[in-house]
C-alpha cells in the first residue's frame, strides 16, 4: 500500500463518531459570520445594521484576488457590524451578527438547476468564486485561486484527498459515505477547470466502505487509490509523495510539481456551487471526543455559534480543551463565544486524560521525532533553537520547510512542545523580516 | 617515552605562543578590563572586547557603554586620552503591577515558559492586552542578573545591578519594560491603552486615566487621556510624589530612597522662603534663624534648593 | 474593545497544537532500559552474592540522592522522578566488580552524576556516558579495587566469597604479555561467559541475559538495531580477520564477542540516547568507530578491556558526527 517516510500512529478514536450519519442541525436564532474565513487579502462587509437579508446572498465584498466573499447562512436581518473572538487567531476579528427570522429564505433565483457538464470552464470558475469556496480541509485557501495555477505550470495530476488522517474526525468520510454524487460531481468540475481526463481520489484503509462505495459509484476517469493509514497522509506534500513518489521542492507549492490537491468537502462545495449556484453557507462537521456527551457528525449553517453546537450535542463533559479542527493541527479555544467557520472541519472536546498538559524538560535526542518527521528534519534542534530564540540557526536548519503537523510533538518523551517553538522562531522570523524591509 | 612526547609538545605550545601572538594594542587591553565583560551588545558590537577595539582605534567612537560605572568611564578617559563624556545612566522600570490575583486568566496556558512565544497563543493567556504574563523572558536575557521574578508573580528590578543594557526592553513582547534615567523616582505602572471601563473588568490595579495626576502635578510632569495611561516626563518630574498620594489605585511607583534636603547652616540667613515652597512643610524654622529640614518628612523635591537664595540647601543621600 | 466577553470557559486548557501526545515518555524509556537490565543484574546477583546486592544498592540509592542534593543546591527542579538517576546508578554498579567497598561506589555515584551530568546541565546535556565516566575515574584511580574480581560462585553455595580470579579477557592479555601466545591462557569453554559463570565486573557476565535485554529493548523500539548490531559486527570482522591472521596470537572472535563488557557496552552503553548520534547513519558511523577502538584497546593497548574508552571516545566525536549526517531534506533544491 502506498505511503511517505515518517509520520505516526496516533490512536484513531473514530469510533466515537464515524457511524452516526450527518444530523441536520437546527436553524439557530442569531449568526455570527466572521469576515476572514480564508487565507488572503481582507474582504470588507457591504452590509450594515438594520439590512434585510436573505439566505446565500453575499455580504462581504473581497479586496483581491487570493480572497472569498462570506455569505448569508439564512435569511434575517444584520444586527450589527461587531468584532468577535477569530478561532484561528484568538483575537477579536470583524464579524456580522444576523438575526434569524426563521423563514429561512433564498436568495432571488436561488437554488438553480444547472448541467455543469455544458458550462464552460469561465461559467465553472465564476460560479466558484462567486460561491465564496475555499479549502474545506482547514487550511480555507481559495478556491478559484488554486484552480487556476500560472500558466508556465504544467498540470497533470488531481488529487481529491479523502484521507482524514487526523485522529477523531469524520466528517470527510460520513460525506463521502452519504453523498458521493456531489464529491465525485466536483471532482468532474475541477478535471475540466484543470483540463485534466483524469484524477485520484485517495482513501486512508480504515475506511474500507467508503472505498468500496467511491469504488462502484465513480466514472472511470476517478482512479480511487487506497493509502496506508499513517498521520499525517492527508498533508497534501505527503500526499503528492505516496501517490506519485513526486517531493514538492522546499518552499515551492505542489503545483510546482504538477499537482493540484482539494479536500473532499471542498470538492463537493464546488458541485453545489456550479449546479446550484448554492454559495458556501454550510458544511459537515464531526462534534467529537470524550469531553461532549453526544459526539455527531453535524451539517451545519456558517456563523453557529458555538454555544448552540455545544448544547445539540448534550453538552460538555469535563472538558480540558475545545479544539477547531483535528488534535494534531487544530486550534484550542478559550472562549465558547465563537462561530462555526467554513474550514471547521470538527469541533473536538478533550478531558484531561486524553489530552496532553504536562511540563516539558530537556532534549534527550532520543531521534524519536527524527524518525517521525515527514519533512526529514531534525525537531530536536528547532527546539533548541526555540528556546533561545535562536531564528537564524533554526532557518539554517530548514525551519521554513516545517508544516507543523505535529508529529515530532507527538513522539517527544520529553513533552517539548516543539511545534509551538516552531510557530515562535517563524514569528520571530518575520518580524525580523519586516523591520530590515521598514528601516 | 610519554614524558618526551610532553615535553615536545610543550615546546611547540610554548613556541607557537611567541611566534603567533596576536599584537594588540596595550590602550585596548586596558580599557577591556573597564568594561563588565557581560557581552550583552547594548554597545551595538558583538561584545565588550569589539566594544573596546572600537573605542581604542576609532578617536571618533562614540561611549556607548551603558553599564559601566562613573570611576570606570573616568579611567577609560584617562587610558585613551580623550573625555568619553558622563554618560547618562538608566535603569528599567517594569509598567505593569497586575498580579495574578489582581486580574483575569483567560485561560490555563501550556508550553514553553517564554512570554514571547507565549504571546502567539491567542494573544496571550492574560485578559489584559498590556499585562505581564510572568513567564520570564525578560529575566532569562538579563545578563547582570537584574531582573528577578517575584513571588508576586511580576518581575522585579534590582536597581544596583541595572545598567540600562534594554535587552530586557526588547525581550518583553508587550514593551511593559522601558528605561528610565536612574535619577528619576516615579514610574506608573501601567501601559493600558483600553478605556477605563472595559480595564476595570479584567484588572484592579491598573491606571484608570482619571487625571488626579496630571491635575495635581505642579511641574506638567504627568499626563493621561482616556486611551492611555498615565505617563511621567522624567526630565520636568521633580519627585514632589502629588501624584502617588492621589492615585487611587496606586498605580505609580516608587523607585528608590530620594536625596533629601538639609539646610547649610553657616549660609542660612532665615529668610523663610524655603518653608513657603515646601510641598510638604518638612522645613521649620525661626525668622533671622537658621531653617531646619525634617528628614523624614522631606521627599528630595529640591524645590526649597532652587528657590534659596543665598544657595543654603545642599542636597544629601539620606 | 476589551478581551474579556463575560463567557470566559473556566479551567479550559489552551496550547499550540498538537493536542495528543504518546505515552511514551522520558520515565517511561528509562523504566524499559532498568527492565532490560534486570536480567543481567539478577545473573550478577546470583553468582557473587550478596555484595552484588549491596553495590547495586548503594549505587542507585546514591546517585539519586546526590542528584536531589545537588538540584537543591543549584536552585533548579528536582528530577529524579525521570529515572535517569536511578539508571545510571543501575548501570554504574553493573560496571563494577561486586567486591567494590562501599565509599568506592559512593565516589562513583558522586563522578557520575556530577561530573557525568549535573555540570552540563542536567539529563540531555552531557556528552559523555556518566556511567562510563564514573567506572573510567575509578579504574584509573583505584585500579587494584577496580581490577579485583570475585570469582562466581551460585548463590547459595558455601564457597568462601574472598576468592577473586582473573577475568577471561585480563587472563588473555596476560598470558600475551607473558608468553606472545594465547595458548598459555587457562581454556574456556563459552558456555560459562554466555550464561555467566565467570570473573568480571558484575553485570557484564552474562552474555545471554545482556542479548535478551537488548532484544526487548530492540523490540519495543526504545533503542535501534543499529548500534548493537554495527558495533558487535565490527568487532567480530575485526577480531575475526586477526584470528583468521594468527590463531595463535589472536582470540577466536565468538570469544571477543562473549567475554568480557562487549554486550553490556554495545547494548546498554553505547546506545545511550543522550551520548549517541541522533540520526541512523550517524548510529553506524558511531558503532564502528566504538567496534574498532575497543579492539585495538584489547589487542595492542595496555588494558585488556577497550569497550569503556571506546565508547568514551566516539561520545566525544557524536556533535562531529550529527552535523555530517543530517537527514536529506524533503524536496532538496
Amino acid at each position: 500500500m502506498k505511503t511517505f517516510k515518517g509520520g505516526i500512529h496516533p490512536p484513531e478514536e473514530k469510533e466515537l463518531v464515524k457511524d452516526n450519519p450527518i444530523a441536520d442541525f437546527p436553524l439557530s436564532s442569531t449568526f455570527y459570520v466572521l469576515v476572514q474565513q480564508h487565507l488572503g487579502a481582507p474582504a470588507k462587509p457591504i452590509v450594515k445594521a438594520g439590512d434585510e437579508v436573505k439566505k446565500g446572498q453575499v455580504i462581504t465584498e473581497p479586496l483581491g484576488f487570493v480572497s472569498a466573499p462570506v455569505h448569508a447562512p439564512t435569511s434575517g436581518t444584520v444586527k450589527e457590524i461587531s468584532k468577535m473572538v477569530h478561532p484561528v487567531t484568538g483575537l477579536l476579528a470583524p464579524c456580522i451578527v444576523i438575526d434569524a427570522d426563521g423563514k429561512d429564505q433564498w436568495a432571488d433565483g436561488l437554488p438553480l438547476e444547472r448541467d455543469p457538464s455544458v458550462m464552460t470552464t469561465e461559467e465553472l470558475m465564476g460560479a466558484i468564486k462567486a460561491a465564496g469556496i475555499v479549502g474545506m480541509g482547514g487550511a480555507t485557501f481559495p478556491t478559484h485561486v488554486k484552480l487556476s495555477p500560472p500558466k508556465e505550470k504544467t498540470i497533470d495530476t488531481f488529487i481529491v484527498n479523502g484521507a482524514e488522517c487526523e485522529p477523531y474526525l469524520s466528517s470527510d468520510y460520513r460525506l463521502m459515505l452519504e453523498q458521493p454524487e456531489r464529491v465525485l460531481g466536483g471532482t468532474l468540475i475541477a478535471m475540466r477547470i484543470l483540463g485534466l481526463d483524469k484524477a485520484i481520489l485517495a482513501i486512508e484503509s480504515n475506511k474500507p466502505d467508503a472505498i468500496k462505495l467511491m469504488e462502484s459509484k465513480a466514472p472511470p476517469q476517478i482512479q480511487v487509490e487506497t493509502l496506508k493509514v499513517k498521520y499525517p497522509q492527508g498533508a497534501e506534500k505527503q500526499l503528492i509523495n505516496a501517490l506519485t513518489g513526486r517531493e514538492v521542492p522546499s518552499g515551492g507549492l505542489p503545483m510546482d510539481v504538477g499537482a493540484v490537491v482539494q479536500n473532499a468537502g471542498t470538492c463537493a462545495a464546488i458541485y453545489d456551487a456550479c449546479a446550484h449556484g448554492i454559495p458556501l453557507i454550510e458544511r459537515i462537521t464531526s462534534v467529537t471526543g470524550r469531553g461532549i456527551k453526544h459526539p455527531k457528525n453535524i451539517k451545519v449553517r456558517i456563523g453557529t455559534p458555538i454555544k448552540d453546537v455545544i448544547d445539540f450535542c448534550g453538552g460538555l463533559n469535563d472538558a480540558a480543551k475545545i479544539i477547531f479542527g483535528g488534535p494534531m493541527m487544530g486550534i484550542a479555544q478559550f472562549s465558547d463565544d465563537i462561530s462555526i467557520m467554513k474550514g471547521t472541519s470538527g469541533v473536538l472536546v478533550l478531558t484531561e486524560k486524553d489530552t496532553n498538559i504536562s511540563h516539558y524538560s530537556a532534549c534527550i535526542s532520543c531521534g524519536r521525532c527524527v524518525e517521525a518527521c515527514p519533512m526529514c528534519l531534525i525537531p530536536s534542534t528547532l527546539s533548541k533553537a526555540g528556546e533561545k530564540s535562536m531564528w537564524q540557526m533554526a532557518l539554517d536548519n530548514n525551519l521554513l520547510d516545517c508544516v507543523e503537523c505535529g508529529s515530532c510533538t507527538f513522539v517527544c518523551p520529553a513533552n517539548r512542545p516543539i511545534v509551538h517553538f516552531v510557530k515562535y522562531l517563524k514569528a520571530l522570523q518575520r518580524a525580523a523580516n519586516a523591520k530590515s524591509k521598514g528601516a | 617515552m610519554v614524558g618526551g612526547i610532553g615535553f615536545v609538545a610543550a615546546l611547540i605550545l610554548g613556541i607557537s605562543a611567541v611566534t603567533f601572538a596576536v599584537e594588540m594594542d596595550p590602550r585596548e587591553k586596558a580599557v577591556l578590563d573597564q568594561l563588565p565583560g557581560a557581552n550583552c551588545g547594548a554597545c551595538g558590537f558583538a561584545g565588550c572586547a569589539a566594544f573596546a577595539h572600537e573605542i581604542t582605534e576609532n578617536v571618533e567612537a562614540e561611549m556607548a557603554c551603558p553599564a559601566v560605572n562613573e570611576n570606570a568611564l573616568k579611567a577609560m578617559s584617562e587610558i585613551l586620552g580623550r573625555d568619553l563624556g558622563g554618560g547618562a545612566a538608566f535603569i528599567a522600570f517594569v509598567g505593569c503591577k497586575g498580579t495574578p490575583d489582581q486580574t483575569i486568566t483567560r485561560y490555563n496556558y501550556v508550553g514553553p515558559r517564554d512570554c514571547r512565544a507565549a504571546q502567539i497563543i491567542a494573544g496571550g493567556s492574560k485578559a489584559c492586552a498590556y499585562g505581564c504574563l510572568g513567564l520570564g523572558s525578560c529575566v532569562d536575557v538579563c545578563p547582570f542578573g537584574a531582573i528577578h521574578m517575584g513571588e508576586d508573580g511580576l518581575p522585579h528590578v534590582v536597581e544596583a545591578k541595572c545598567t540600562g543594557c534594554a535587552k530586557c526592553v526588547d525581550a518583553c513582547p508587550r514593551q511593559i519594560i522601558r528605561l528610565i534615567p536612574k535619577s528619576g523616582n516615579y514610574g506608573v505602572g501601567c501601559i493600558s491603552k483600553d478605556l477605563s471601563k472595559d480595564m476595570k473588568q479584567y484588572c484592579k490595579v491598573g491606571c484608570i486615566k482619571c487625571g488626579l495626576c496630571e491635575n495635581i502635578c505642579p511641574f506638567d510632569a504627568i499626563t493621561v487621556s482616556k486611551d492611555s495611561s498615565a505617563v511621567i516626563d522624567q526630565s520636568k518630574c521633580r519627585s514632589c510624589g502629588l501624584c502617588v498620594s492621589v492615585c487611587p489605585t496606586s498605580v505609580i511607583s516608587f523607585l528608590h530612597t530620594p536625596l533629601k534636603a538639609r539646610v547649610i547652616v553657616e549660609k542660612c540667613k532665615g529668610c523663610g522662603i524655603c518653608d513657603q515652597v515646601c510641598p510638604v512643610e518638612a522645613i521649620t524654622g525661626k525668622p533671622k534663624e537658621p531653617y531646619l529640614v525634617n528628614e523624614s518628612k522631606c521627599i528630595g523635591c529640591g524645590l526649597c534648593i532652587d528657590k534659596c537664595p543665598a544657595d543654603a540647601i545642599e542636597r544629601i543621600v539620606s | 474593545m476589551p478581551r474579556v466577553k463575560g463567557h470566559e470557559m473556566k479551567d479550559i486548557f489552551v496550547s499550540s497544537s498538537p493536542h495528543i501526545h504518546s505515552p511514551e515518555d522520558t520515565p517511561w524509556i528509562m523504566r524499559q532500559v532498568i527492565y532490560a537490565l534486570i536480567p543481567g543484574a539478577l545473573i550478577g546477583v546470583y553468582f557473587f552474592g550478596i555484595p552484588a546486592i549491596r553495590v547495586i544498592a548503594i549505587s542507585v540509592v546514591s546517585c539519586m540522592v546526590i542528584e536531589t542534593l545537588w538540584q537543591k543546591l543549584m536552585k533548579q527542579d528536582i528530577t529524579i522522578a525521570d529515572g535517569s538517576a536511578a539508571l545510571t546508578g543501575l548501570l554504574l554498579a553493573m560496571n563494577l566488580p561486586s567486591g567494590a567497598p562501599w565509599w568506592l561506589v559512593v565516589l562513583g555515584s558522586l563522578v557520575a552524576i556530577i561530573l557525568g551530568k549535573q555540570v552540563y546541565g542536567g539529563l540531555g546535556n552531557n556528552p559523555f556516558n556518566p556511567a562510563l565516566v564514573a567506572r573510567v575515574f575509578l579504574l584509573i584511580s583505584f585500579p587494584v579495587h577496580m581490577t579485583t574480581w570475585p570469582a562466581p560462585r551460585a548463590f547459595f553455595s558455601q564457597a568462601a566469597d574472598t576468592v577473586t580470579g582473573a577475568t577471561p579477557l585480563g587472563a588473555l592479555k596476560t598470558a600475551v604479555f607473558e608468553h606472545g601466545t594465547i595458548t598459555a591462557a587457562p581454556h574456556l569453554n563459552l558456555m560459562d561467559p554466555f550464561f555467566g559463570n565467570i570473573g568480571g565486573s558484575l553485570g557484564e557476565i552474562s552474555a545471554l541475559a545482556l542479548i535478551l535485554g537488548g532484544i526487548y529493548l530492540i523490540a519495543r523500539k526504545i533503542i535501534s538495531w543499529h548500534i548493537p548490531v554495527i558495533y558487535i559486527g565490527t568487532v567480530a570482522v575485526f577480531t575475526g580477520a586477526l584470528w583468521m591472521m594468527n590463531p595463535n596470537l589472536y582470540a577466536d572472535p565468538a570469544f571477543h564477542l562473549i567475554a568480557g563488557g562487549l554486550m553490556l557496552g554495545a547494548f546498554f552503553m553505547a546506545t545511550d540516547m543522550v551520548t549517541s548520534p541522533i540520526t541512523n547513519k550517524g548510529k553506524i558511523i558511531f558503532a564502528v568507530g566504538c567496534g574498532v577502538i575497543t579492539v585495538v584497546i584489547r589487542i595492542w593497548g595496555g588494558y585488556p578491556e577497550g569497550v569503556s574508552f571506546a565508547i568514551l571516545i566516539m561520545n566525544a566525536l557524536v556533535p562531529l558526527i550529527n552535523k555530517v549526517t543530517r537527514p536529506g531534506k524533503f524536496g532538496a533544491v
